[in-house]
């Protein structure tokens, strides 16, 4: 097709040539060829690039041509990171990071993607399968040979140590609140509050559309409206919620069922307030914000107080309330805006810029973050069967020796697999073994 | 113990096979073993009442069975009844019930003569994985030879005079569930029991005995001297016969007999189970000397029997060494300098049959503990030159080595010797940790450099085997080689090490030879419901780079796999699918197996509130905080609760089942983790039932696989997807390929078969969901 009919082209290198149809001859464009022979390439075979021209009408021709050709055909969805991982060019955690980041919408989602890619989330998953595998061949050591052999007397104590240690470590990672997972999936944003204070007004003015209906009746949304935003490279996924009161209605009580659901599964709730019904006596207005938001967020999470319609108020009660309700103790971030005017709203987006930030954590810092279920259910595991090993520990070493083996089974799920041969090789390494 | 007056026994039970339907249960058996004066035990079990010679009457005494024979007594164990009952049991689960008609008519047969030309299964060697296969095959119902250089060294233990230990203890109580030798060998034979590990867990638990040497013979001797359908043959195998195979089944040879040296006497048979330890190319090693021969004291076996396995059969193999300590003068050793170890004072047996050990717990023999010193280490570095065994760079066991390389691997420590006795009249001692090859005068220095043997003599110097192991991954799960039909091997030549591990492989080769040779389908053990599948398992599926030896920590499900347990776990199985276990055997623990389950359900039964517990049980710390019911089983799993105290405190639904006391209490405490277990345990088992075709071309498979991945597939041919997970270098992915490619072929060939099943879980299990893959 690319004038190779005699021999193959030096590999990995990029060569300009025209592309023909095999069959009519026809060149169909010209472009950049690429051979790579097997093993290394990306899949693990042998593979060809044509680099194309992006017009439809190349590309269409360059398809039919090549599937005109015996032995070819289109690619399945994932074909090619398949067979790379059926290969072994990729492990389990790495095609997982591929897969983010093809999906990745946002840099941040891009960044930690790629970290994870590279391989780091799998080296830490890594460290910690080998330090429990040590931990293991000492305590099968012990099991095994300690009665006829010269096994150390202190090494169930040192594995007690590091048992104790990885249990903390992994239960620390954990503890991220999801910070990875919520970077991969979206940030859940919940604008929730009294009806008519603006919350609709707000969402519009995040997603800069008019994604929800605007009226000055209250009790206008009735349902949930979500929209995903590109937050300063995190992903938010965007609730505006029906306003919280009692209600004859139907159809609105199923609303604000709703919306209490959303705000229960929330990771930021902004709490929007019309700043109308604030007490005009200023220095008790933080009293009145905190008995408003215990009355909407049952258990207060994360959340954002978000002050509408500040054009309403006098400039003076304004700026006192400004001063007044900063850094108030048990009150959140407070941010006065008007929608109407766009008074206060780029204050805001920082504030709930670096909310959504510390929520997802900077994925380029620290260790990497966890950013799986799958993953999670699996440490989980692990974490939980480290404490059968401290439960068992004085009374049954075979029960207490079964959890560290479920604990490096569990770890190995995520990254691939363990062999009792493995443990043996350790176990012969550190010990002076002889009947 | 009685003398063994008669080297042979006859063939003197003829029984039919399957596919023959003679079947002669009175034959002239009684003559002959009257003339040497033999009183056999027989009696059917409701199935046939056997008249025998009159004036001898045969009654089958179940609790001498059960318990060690007497002093001049000749016991049988037992036959025809069991291999009519078990032989019906196994032909009514395949629904062949025509058979029995022919069955329980017997027909008288011809019986062949004093070691005939023509037998079902031929054992060559009489260690411990031989006596196994030779037994085992007998049991199934094989006409079996056993074929040994020295009648009188049959069952002798060549290296250390214990049996058991942590892993290997486990194996010993397998093989008794299977009705095999060595448990109840042990228990006639012990002289010092204990139960190591005793502090670290049930399942961990491993039974051990210092054995008597003459009395494990001796027992061993008399087991087989009276086992029906087999006889005993003195002489050396120069070669196998082999020819064309079998169409039918695969394999590129067919073995049909064996030839005997010195007369070239060719006995035919339809399998050979070849058990020749350390005797195939061995050679012996002290100091700088060299000579060919399998153990010191005995002939060299022919190189014969070699060359007709590698050259002819074309089988790859590899060399290992081993080594045994020299044996001391117990006069000459100053016993008060070393650490007295006492036996356990209640020993336990082996056996599941038997109630207690033949040696009373008061005659038992002390072990004694030393240490070796720096002079021990001096005398191994002075004269390394002088050691050829040691200079080799053959693969030794890493876990039973060489006080040589135990102080070159580990210097400047003190090494553990145990000085242990080899009998209750033996005037010998064994030390063990002191394997050695150097020339006899430095080997006495050396263990004079150890405190109480500063005046010790030795009475047999030690010395090093080095000897070819056929690579066991040429073999299949049924221990029988791939390429050769009816060719079966077990012990070190597979290269394992240890009596255990011998007598193992040697049960499971004997009874699939005799599987084989009846046209019976040959079985398998699961790693997950054995010891002996793990073994097997890594053995065929995984090869060897050293000897191999048995560890609890080699198994996967090890708190399911107890040595508590084995007798339920195997017993069954081997009387129903195997046809190796005597009926009694298998009535005792149908027996043992429902008292457990109503133990247990009467456990469950008992369901009360935490205060009644309290009051019932004041002694037992349970907590207040728990405001639920508890059940017995619930409380049974207390640290500080036994079930004697549920029992006294319950007798009415509780004190039938004293006897399994120790067994409630293990079943209780281990139940939630045999439960977790059971999912993975049914996966492996999943990929262990999907076998993958002998005559597969891995290299033009089409599927996506590396180059590397074939040719570990195509060396090894794993016989089932849970054998080819287990190979090293074989990838998550390549296992999902194989699997697909199963998938594929099973449902060509049974389309019918729902498999949705299977697919679903192993999808899940090995993560590789196309949901994680980019689109």
């Amino acid at each position: 097709m690319a004038g190779f009919t005699q021999r193959l082209p030096p590999p990995r290198t990029a060569l300009l040539r025209s592309i023909t149809d095999p069959r009519s001859t026809e060149v169909l464009d010209r472009g950049l060829v690429l051979w790579f022979p097997a093993p290394r390439s990306f899949s693990g075979e042998d593979s060809v690039e044509f680099h194309i021209h992006g017009g439809p009408a190349v590309i269409t021709a360059v398809l039919q041509a090549l599937g005109s050709v015996p032995g070819l055909r289109p690619a399945e969805a994932g074909e090619f990171t398949r067979r790379a991982f059926q290969a072994g060019k990729l492990g389990l955690t790495e095609v997982e990071g591929l897969g983010d980041l093809i999906h990745a919408e946002t840099e941040a989602q891009r960044r930690q993607a790629l970290r994870q890619m590279s391989g780091e989330l799998g080296r830490l998953y890594q460290d910690w399968s080998d330090r429990l595998k040590r931990c293991l061949a000492h305590v099968e050591a012990f099991i095994d040979f300690s009665e006829d052999e010269l096994i150390e007397d202190g090494v169930l104590n040192r594995v007690d140590v590091s048992v104790r240690d990885l249990q903390a470590e992994i239960e620390r990672h954990l503890k991220d609140e999801r910070r990875g997972e919520r970077l991969r999936g979206g940030v859940q944003v919940v604008i929730a509050g009294a009806t008519n204070a603006g919350k609709s007004s707000l969402l519009n003015k995040l997603c800069q559309r008019p994604a929800a209906i605007v009226s000055p009746i209250a009790g206008t949304t009735r349902d949930v409206v979500e929209t995903a935003l590109d937050l300063g490279g995190f992903p938010v996924l965007l609730s505006d919620t029906a306003g919280l009161r009692d209600s004859s209605d139907l159809v609105e009580r199923e609303g604000v069922r709703r919306a209490l659901e959303r705000v229960e599964q929330a990771d930021l709730t902004l709490v929007v307030v019309d700043s109308a019904h604030l007490p005009s006596e200023v220095d008790r207005a933080a009293a009145f914000l905190r008995e408003h938001l215990s009355s909407v967020l049952p258990d207060t999470g994360r959340c954002l107080l978000v002050l509408n319609k500040a054009d309403l108020l006098p400039e003076k009660q304004r700026q006192k309330l400004d001063m007044e309700l900063r850094g108030v103790s048990g009150l959140p971030a407070v941010c006065l805006i008007s929608c109407q005017t766009n008074e206060g709203l780029k204050d805001f987006l920082t504030v709930l810029h670096s909310s959504v930030k510390t929520l997802c954590g900077d994925p380029l810092f620290g260790a990497p973050t966890l950013t799986q279920a799958r993953h999670r259910a699996h440490l989980q595991r692990c974490a939980a069967a480290l404490a059968q090993y401290q439960r068992y520990r004085d009374t049954d070493l075979a029960l207490a020796a079964e959890g560290v083996r479920v604990a490096v089974t569990s770890l190995g799920r995520i990254t691939g697999r363990v062999g009792a041969e493995e443990i043996l090789d350790i176990i012969f390494k550190d010990f002076c073994i002889g009947k | 113990m009685p003398e063994v007056r008669e080297r042979r026994t006859v063939s003197s039970w003829q029984e039919g096979t399957s596919n023959s339907n003679n079947y002669s249960l009175q034959s002239r058996y009684t003559e002959e073993h009257l003339s040497v004066g033999i009183t056999w035990t027989l009696k059917a079990d409701g199935l046939q009442q056997h008249k025998t010679t009159p004036g001898v009457t045969l009654v089958r005494n179940r609790k001498l069975r059960s318990s060690s024979p007497k002093l001049g007594d000749w016991i049988n164990v037992g036959w025809p009844d069991d291999a009519i009952l078990r032989w019906c049991a196994s032909h009514m689960l395949r629904k062949k019930l025509p058979f029995l008609h022919s069955l329980l008519s017997p027909v008288s047969r011809h019986v062949g003569h004093l070691a005939g030309h023509q037998y079902d299964v031929i054992v060559v060697g009489g260690g411990h994985a031989g006596t196994e296969a030779a037994a085992a095959a007998a049991r199934v119902g094989a006409e079996t030879l056993l074929i040994t250089q020295k009648i009188h060294t049959i069952g002798a233990l060549s290296c250390n005079p214990s049996l058991g230990g942590v892993g290997k203890g486990q194996l010993v109580k397998e093989v008794d569930a299977l009705d095999g030798l060595c448990g109840r060998a042990g228990d006639w034979a012990g002289i010092h029991f204990s139960i190591l590990n005793r502090r670290k867990g049930p399942a961990v638990w491993g039974p051990r005995a210092q054995l008597d040497r003459q009395r494990y013979r001796d027992f061993i001797q008399s087991e087989l001297l009276s086992t029906p359908r087999l006889t005993v043959l003195e002489g050396s195998v120069e070669e196998l016969l082999v020819t064309e195979p079998n169409p039918e089944e695969p394999g590129h040879h067919r073995v049909t007999g064996i030839r005997l040296a010195n007369g070239s006497h060719a006995i035919s048979a339809r399998s050979v189970v070849l058990t020749t330890g350390t005797f195939l190319s061995g050679s012996l090693f002290v100091g700088q000397t060299t000579s060919p021969g399998g153990r010191i004291g005995d002939a060299p076996s022919s190189p014969g029997l070699s060359h007709t396995l590698r050259e002819r059969l074309g089988l790859r193999t590899g060399r290992l060494r081993t080594g045994t300590p020299p044996r001391i003068v117990k006069d000459s050793v100053d016993l008060s300098l070393a650490k007295l170890h006492l036996p356990d004072s209640h020993p336990t047996p082996f056996s599941f049959l038997n109630t207690h050990t033949h040696c009373k717990p008061e005659e038992q023999l002390p072990c004694y503990l030393t240490f070796t010193t720096p002079g021990v280490e001096r005398v191994v570095r002075e004269s390394l030159q002088l050691n050829c065994h040691i200079q080799q760079d053959t693969k030794g066991p890493r876990y039973c080595p060489s006080i040589e390389s135990r102080v070159l691997r580990f210097p400047g420590r003190s090494h553990q010797v145990w000085l242990e006795p080899e009998g209750v009249t033996s005037d010998l001692l064994y030390p063990q940790g002191l394997s050695m090859t150097m020339p006899p005068d430095i080997q006495l220095r050396l263990i004079r450099e150890i405190p109480p043997m500063r005046r010790a003599e030795i009475h047999t110097p030690g010395y090093g085997v080095q000897y070819d192991f056929v690579c066991p991954t040429q073999l299949s799960p049924a221990l029988q080689v791939k390429s050769t039909q009816g060719l079966f091997l077990a012990g070190q030549i597979n290269g394992t090490t240890g009596y255990e591990e011998a007598a193992a492989q040697g049960l499971w080769a004997g009874a699939n030879a005799a599987r084989w040779a009846l046209s019976m389908p040959t079985v398998t053990l699961s790693r997950t419901e054995s010891y002996i599948g793990v073994l097997i398992d890594d053995l065929v599926s995984r090869g060897v780079t050293e000897p191999y030896r048995m560890f609890t920590s080699r198994a996967e499900f090890r708190t399911s796999l107890r040595p508590d347990n084995a007798d339920l776990r195997l017993t069954p199985k081997g009387f129903e699918e195997v046809g190796c276990v005597s009926s009694v055997r298998y009535q005792e623990s149908l027996r043992v197996r429902n008292s457990l389950q109503d133990a247990l359900t009467a456990l469950q039964a008992l369901f009360l509130s935490t205060s009644s517990w309290k009051k019932k049980l004041p002694s037992v710390p349970i907590s207040e905080t728990k405001s639920t019911l508890l059940t017995g089983l619930d409380l049974l799993q207390y640290n500080d609760v036994t079930f004697e105290m549920l029992a006294s405190a319950f007798p009415e639904s509780l004190s039938s089942y004293m006897e399994f006391a120790q067994r409630l209490k293990i079943e209780a405490v281990y139940k939630p983790h045999c439960d977790l277990n059971k999912k993975e345990i049914e996966r492996i088992q999943r990929e262990e039932n999907m076998s993958l075709p002998q005559d597969i071309d891995y290299f033009s498979l089409p599927v996506s696989l590396s180059d590397e991945v074939r040719e570990i597939l195509d060396r090894v041919r794993p016989s089932t997807l849970g054998a080819a997970t287990r190979l090293e270098g074989i990838t998550p992915a390549a296992v999902v390929n194989l699997l697909n490619y199963v998938r594929v072929t099973e449902k060509k060939k049974e389309t019918h078969r729902n498999q949705r099943h299977q697919e679903a879980q192993r999808d899940e299990e090995l993560c590789a969901n196309s949901a994680s893959l980019p689109q």
